[in-house]
């Protein structure tokens, strides 16, 4: 530390410049507020998810630059352009594929945080305005899901933004202006691909970092939850620092996912189906894995019909966010011990048992449609 | 009541000293204890659990003197003060102005060695995530950089066009290219041909056939020297913008750069202005007929020699 560290024979340059710097903005008290944060309870495996997620989405704007230096938005260059990426610059596939993975890797760790902060009860107060943040930041990365897979402009991404859009033009009363709105006209063209393609690469990601910058401030302002059990003692005997070891667990988690993306970057990258065109030919339209349970939920027989498709489409999902950003206003028991919350752990289990389900089902299909 | 910053502390016996600072449990955020400095001997870390009462100026311990001098000395170096750590809400609870307000290292975070070997380790795998994707990215910035040289004749006029000896004439022509995954396109272009006189001839080869090479060295063409057709590329030598054949009032028919005022006579030679070598001569053949044919070529502009780039 600091204080226990002799003072040096001479300054080099560098610590020159720093003290330079920390002279005028207050940069070491800066870095110690940052790092010097009691985690209590200790840090843990189970917190690494929120750092992974900031790396994911830094990693995501990297490699959505580097691609943007090829990549053009238009109609009849954007899915040659992507071509060329992966086929005639160097390392250009790795890098579109592993954006690609990236992203799958940002919805899975999504999924794990959000339900790490639910089982651990951290969304109950004083931590509610974290958990309605996240919800926007849940909403942010499945906005980045959907209007990033249009841009190759393959037939993959031309007909999931077809049925996506048509999704959205059930919402009653606003449906059809913002079905229209995204569309930039009555059928998917040009003004689609520009509209996806700004607000892939400049309203979200400017949302997102307002979003996220705004969840860490109310994450520091109420300080971490801890862990939901045991005795005051003994969590403050293993309390630490978010510095080192908590900061030394995030990083492993960082290069264990790095490694996983790029792993799937080489085993299975990207390829291209067939330029966009309004004729599907052999093709049968699927949206991103992750969305599969939705699409799989819109093929129930309880869902057809127009008020059924309202039902499944736009009701459900919509009921289901309304009630997740209700939860802590809802659920005002102190207890955030998952094992003596049994309406939440089921209603966990439920959930992602009914989200599996749908998703096997569709793959399933897939075969009777061969 | 909270212990104040230099209250006087004393003793079943007597007074030993006065509160220096107070230490707060990161978690509950209460005092939990006062430091002591004994009058000179040191400092002396006491529990709240000790101090019976609290005054505006004064705290009273249950303790001896002779038991408070015998605790251990006050580590310092096992404390941050408040302006180094981040708990949030820490100041809610706390009525004590103004100094030094401690917080305890948790017992995790004491020792210096570990904490060093964590942080290292947290560098080398921070330098194993960005260390394999340098390379990738700096290949993948690089593809359209460095393309390969063309060495296509290209047919752009008649010398019929031009009426007189030692006098600039403009060439346009079109250069069909293919950029990255755009389709084939044409751009326009032009040069400068001159039907040279001996004189003039002679001062742009020099008594010497111009050779022109490709990138490995291999001879692409050799302007021979009494040919009177000479082709200068359209780009000026020192900044690449476009230049023209003018009037110039003392110095008579010169080409003329407009951007950095360039100038150079009949045979590209510089008479005036910043450019750092003559204009470039192209490959250049006239058939029979009179039709002329270059080989399009640009070269790097500022250099004092000539560094083929297209």
């Amino acid at each position: 530390m600091e204080h226990s560290s002799l003072p040096s024979s001479q300054p080099t340059v560098i610590e020159k410049v720093i003290a330079f710097v920390d002279e005028r903005v207050g940069l070491k008290q800066m870095q110690a507020k940052m790092l010097n944060e009691p985690v209590p309870g200790g840090s843990r495996w189970a917190y690494v998810f929120g750092s992974v997620l900031l790396f994911i989405f830094i990693m995501q704007a990297v490699t959505g630059i580097l691609l943007m230096f090829y990549y053009v938005p238009t109609a009849d260059h954007a899915y040659a352009s992507t071509q060329y990426i992966i086929h005639d610059v160097d390392y250009g596939w790795f890098l579109l594929s592993y954006h690609f993975w990236g992203s799958t890797a940002m919805v899975v760790c999504v999924f794990a945080h959000m339900s790490q902060v639910f089982l651990w009860g951290a969304y109950k107060p004083p931590r509610e305005m974290i958990w309605l943040v996240g919800l926007a930041l849940f909403g942010i990365v499945m906005g980045f899901g959907f209007t990033g897979y249009l841009l190759p402009w393959d037939q993959r991404a031309y007909w999931a933004t077809t049925v996506g859009v048509e999704i959205m033009d059930k919402t009653p009363l606003v449906g059809d202006f913002m079905a229209r709105f995204l569309k930039g006209g009555p059928t998917p063209g040009q003004m689609t691909l520009s509209r996806f393609f700004v607000i892939h690469v400049m309203i979200l990601p400017a949302a997102l970092m307002g979003l996220a910058g705004l969840h860490l401030f109310l994450f520091r302002a109420a300080g971490p939850a801890g862990p939901f059990r045991g005795t005051p003692e003994e969590i403050k005997a293993k309390t630490d620092f978010f510095f080192p070891r908590q900061v030394w667990k995030d990083i492993v988690g960082m290069a264990v996912v790095f490694a996983s993306i790029v792993a799937m970057a080489f085993w299975e990258p990207v390829v291209l189906l067939e330029e966009a065109t309004p004729d599907p030919g052999d093709y049968h339209p699927e949206p991103e894995w992750y969305f599969l349970f939705l699409f799989q939920l819109l093929r129930l027989k309880i869902f057809a019909g127009e008020f059924g498709q309202f039902l499944g489409a736009i009701a459900l999902p919509g009921a289901f966010m309304a009630l997740l950003a209700a939860l802590p206003f809802i659920d005002r028991d102190p207890e955030r011990n998952i094992f003596k919350r049994p309406v939440a752990l089921i209603g966990w289990i439920v959930v992602m048992v009914a989200i599996l389900l749908f998703t096997v089902s569709a793959i399933i299909n897939r075969e009777f449609l061969d | 009541m909270q212990p104040q910053l230099k209250s006087k502390v004393r003793c079943t016996d007597r007074e030993i000293g006065e509160v220096t600072k107070v230490i707060v449990d990161p978690l509950s955020r209460e005092i939990s204890h006062i430091v002591v400095s004994m009058n000179g001997s040191g400092e002396r870390q006491v529990s709240m659990a000790l101090v019976q009462t609290i005054t505006d100026d004064a705290v009273q311990l249950r303790n001896a003197s002779a038991e408070v001098a015998a605790l251990p000395p006050f580590k310092r170096d096992e404390y941050l003060s408040t302006h180094e750590v981040e708990i949030a809400h820490l100041e809610d609870n706390l009525h004590v102005t103004p100094g030094e307000v401690l917080v305890p290292f948790p017992e995790l975070e004491k020792n210096v060695k570990r904490r060093t070997f964590f942080m290292n380790f947290t560098h080398a795998i921070g330098f194993l995530i960005g260390l394999p994707i340098a390379f990738p990215v700096l290949r993948y910035l690089m593809k359209p950089m460095y393309a390969p040289l063309d060495n296509g004749w290209l047919k752009i006029g008649n010398v019929s066009k031009i009426k007189a000896d030692d006098i600039g004439v403009q060439f346009k022509y079109k250069k069909h290219v293919k950029e990255v995954y755009l389709p084939e396109a044409e751009v326009e272009k032009n040069v400068w041909i001159l039907k040279a006189t001996p004189a003039v001839l002679d001062k742009v080869y020099q008594g010497k056939d111009m050779e022109f090479r490709d990138a490995t060295g291999k001879s692409v063409w050799t302007n021979k020297k009494d040919i009177p057709y000479v082709a200068f590329s359209g780009k000026c030598p020192h900044l690449g913008c476009g230049y023209k054949w003018r009037k110039h009032k003392v110095l008579g028919q010169v080409f003329l750069c407009p951007c950095h005022l360039s100038i150079y006579d009949a045979s590209g030679k510089v008479l005036d202005g910043p450019a750092p070598r003559p204009l470039d001569a192209l490959p250049i053949k006239v058939s029979a007929s009179g039709d002329v044919q270059i080989i399009d070529m640009e070269f790097k502009a500022g250099t004092k020699s000539q560094i083929r780039i297209v």
